[in-house]
């Protein structure tokens, strides 16, 4: 509860901090435009992570099982990791749009 | 987004005496020359440029004992030969052109953002965009020619013919779809390097643009790879007779 609250509190302050830093977008709502892009993107970040946290955990016990199926393995890693990390890729580039 | 020129555009724009003019609805009207508009296409030629030189200097050159160029070009050859042999089954090696020069030049154009002066040509959609066009028009085209047009087509609509009718247009969306994501896997990796290296290059340039440049490095290999890889698997999964 206790980190929960700090991860709130911080929030809010990140959340005033931008707001100050960007007097000419008063009239806009918080979560239009670049603030969004970022929470979307750290959001985006984070999933991709533990996605390729995972992916890379299954190809070393992969590879420490068969070390003869390493080459195999690493492909497929390689490939399977271009494919999870794509989506963090549409964020960026929906970031990338948002003026 | 905003728009940087390459110096190498800027130096050419002031060689050559073009004209800057702003432009409508890009870059907030700043007055940019022709080369600096289109810097990406400018890197992208210099790039196709840089392919085709390293290329014909190896074909010039090819001799028995091979010099250390030769040496580098044969085990690229290999490399691609092996992973095209691996994913297409019978005589995929006639497919090894297109697809050696397609890494080629998106090799050359992720490293061109590691050069001074230069930017990468593949950090810009437009580039990325064509590669793809390229790569989904000619993996369709073998496709038909080896499968046969109705064949080819026919192949999107799953086995099930009273499913056919809700698979076909759900295959054909996937189908396009692939361009869309190989091209903006290529475009927003090596563009969102280039702005991490940028934005640490204007905290501090000495030194702490290093590490960037090591991973731009990495990354420009790894996303040809990448990119390489896809275009063989697509490849694969349209001239491959189903069985």
């Amino acid at each position: 509860m206790k980190k929960f609250l700090t991860t709130a509190f911080l929030f809010t302050l990140a959340a005033v901090a931008f707001a100050q830093g960007a007097p000419a977008a008063a009239t806009k709502s918080l979560f239009e435009g670049q603030f969004t892009a970022h929470i979307a993107l750290a959001i985006a970040a984070a999933g991709c992570g533990l996605a390729q946290g995972k992916a890379v955990v299954a190809a070393c016990e992969g590879v420490a099982r068969n070390p003869q199926a390493a080459g195999n393995i690493r492909t497929t890693m390689i490939i399977g990791l271009a494919l999870i990390e794509a989506l963090v890729i549409y964020v960026l580039v929906a970031a990338f749009a948002i003026k | 987004m905003e728009h940087h020129a390459s110096l190498l555009a800027q130096w050419l724009t002031q060689v050559l005496h073009l004209s800057q003019h702003p432009w409508p609805g890009f870059a907030h009207g700043a007055a940019l020359s022709i080369l600096e508009r289109y810097d990406h296409l400018l890197n992208a030629a210099l790039a196709a440029l840089v392919t085709m030189l390293f290329t014909a200097l190896v074909r010039k050159n090819l001799s028995r004992i091979p010099g250390p160029l030769q040496q580098m070009f044969e085990g690229v050859v290999e490399w691609l030969k092996g992973m095209i042999n691996d994913n297409i089954a019978h005589h995929g090696e006639k497919y090894l052109p297109f697809i050696g020069t397609m890494a080629l030049f998106v090799f050359f154009n992720n490293l061109f953002g590691l050069l001074p002066g230069l930017s990468p040509g593949t950090s810009n959609w437009n580039v990325t965009l064509g590669a793809a066009l390229v790569v989904f028009g000619y993996y369709n085209f073998h496709g038909m020619k080896e499968q046969g047009f109705l064949k080819y087509w026919a192949h999107f609509a799953g086995p099930i013919w009273w499913l056919s009718i809700l698979m076909f247009p759900l295959e054909i969306l996937g189908l396009l779809s692939r361009i869309l994501s190989h091209s903006l896997r290529l475009f927003g990796n090596i563009a969102g390097e280039h702005v991490v290296a940028g934005i640490f290059f204007g905290l501090m340039p000495i030194l702490l643009p290093v590490p960037m440049m090591f991973l731009g490095l990495f990354f420009g290999l790894i996303q040809t790879f990448v990119f390489t890889m896809l275009a063989t698997i697509y490849l694969s999964g349209a001239v491959s007779h189903e069985h």
